[in-house]
């Protein structure tokens, strides 16, 4: 049974930036300074769906191809990841169901406050 | 319920359906993605495979140029599942609705249902469930 080794890494407004254009989101909660400045956060913060592709990238290199073909994740973002935050994915096996290896993943930050929590499967063999 | 250009995503109804589009997701398309996310594992390149999470970003992408967002809309929940994997190349077609729909206190909570189904096939290779938080509701 593979293990699934957690990834840690820090999140720079360089790195949101690439996102918003990699991916077309350019909300300005993630890339208007000055926008964010005026909102509860009091600053940028990251997408979630950057946030949560340290899970996705836990999960492949934990799983490899299983996880491209047959993966299947269940979150809930909690709290942002502000820009400059250093985030750590993490999984805990829970439970084989129906050929599936199902874990509770999260990501925290570097204050150990939860951002995302929730469940990752892959297939067991 | 055909979707009119450019919606208010607060606007729209539990049930309403997205007009279907098609897109490529494109070898440069998962090379930026992996890039933003600095993912350097081979194993897309060896099996030509998306990592399910940029076929989702796409997907959300492509929803978003159908929608007007206000801005500091927040994304509280994701859920995806793959059948099979989403190529590097291929041709998708997204559906998408509204699956879910309330609201509180100015605050308007909505799930999007989505999939990609490659061109040729009538079997979905990814689906997701993508819910989000707009301010702006009716008080």
């Amino acid at each position: 049974m593979s293990s699934v080794a957690s990834i840690t890494k820090q999140l720079s407004q360089e790195q949101v930036q690439r996102y918003a254009d990699a991916t077309g989101d350019h909300n300005p909660i993630h890339v208007d300074e000055d926008f964010a400045r005026a909102t509860p956060f009091g600053g940028t913060i990251a997408h979630g769906m950057l946030t949560l592709a340290s899970v996705s990238e836990m999960m492949a290199a934990a799983f490899g191809e299983a996880w491209l073909t047959r993966g299947r994740l269940r979150v809930r973002f909690r709290a942002p990841a502000r820009t400059n935050d250093t985030i750590t994915a993490s999984a805990q096996e829970q439970a084989q169901r129906d050929g599936m290896r199902v874990l509770a993943v999260e990501v925290r930050n570097q204050a150990d406050e939860v951002l995302i929590s929730g469940t990752a499967e892959a297939p067991a063999a | 319920m055909p979707a009119s250009a450019r919606a208010l995503l607060s606007d729209l109804p539990k049930g309403h359906e997205f007009s279907s589009t098609t897109f490529t997701l494109t070898n440069d398309d998962v090379a930026r993605y992996l890039d933003a996310v600095e993912d350097s594992n081979a194993v897309y390149a060896e099996s030509g495979l998306a990592p399910p999470l940029c076929a989702a970003a796409r997907a959300l992408g492509a929803l978003l140029e159908l929608l007007e967002l206000p801005a500091g809309t927040l994304h509280t929940g994701q859920d995806l599942d793959v059948r099979g994997g989403v190529a590097i190349g291929a041709t998708l077609t997204l559906s998408g609705r509204v699956a879910q729909r309330s609201e509180r206190a100015g605050v308007v909570i909505i799930s999007l249902d989505f999939e990609l189904t490659p061109a040729g096939s009538s079997d979905a290779v990814l689906s997701g469930r993508t819910t989000v938080v707009v301010a702006g509701g009716t008080p």
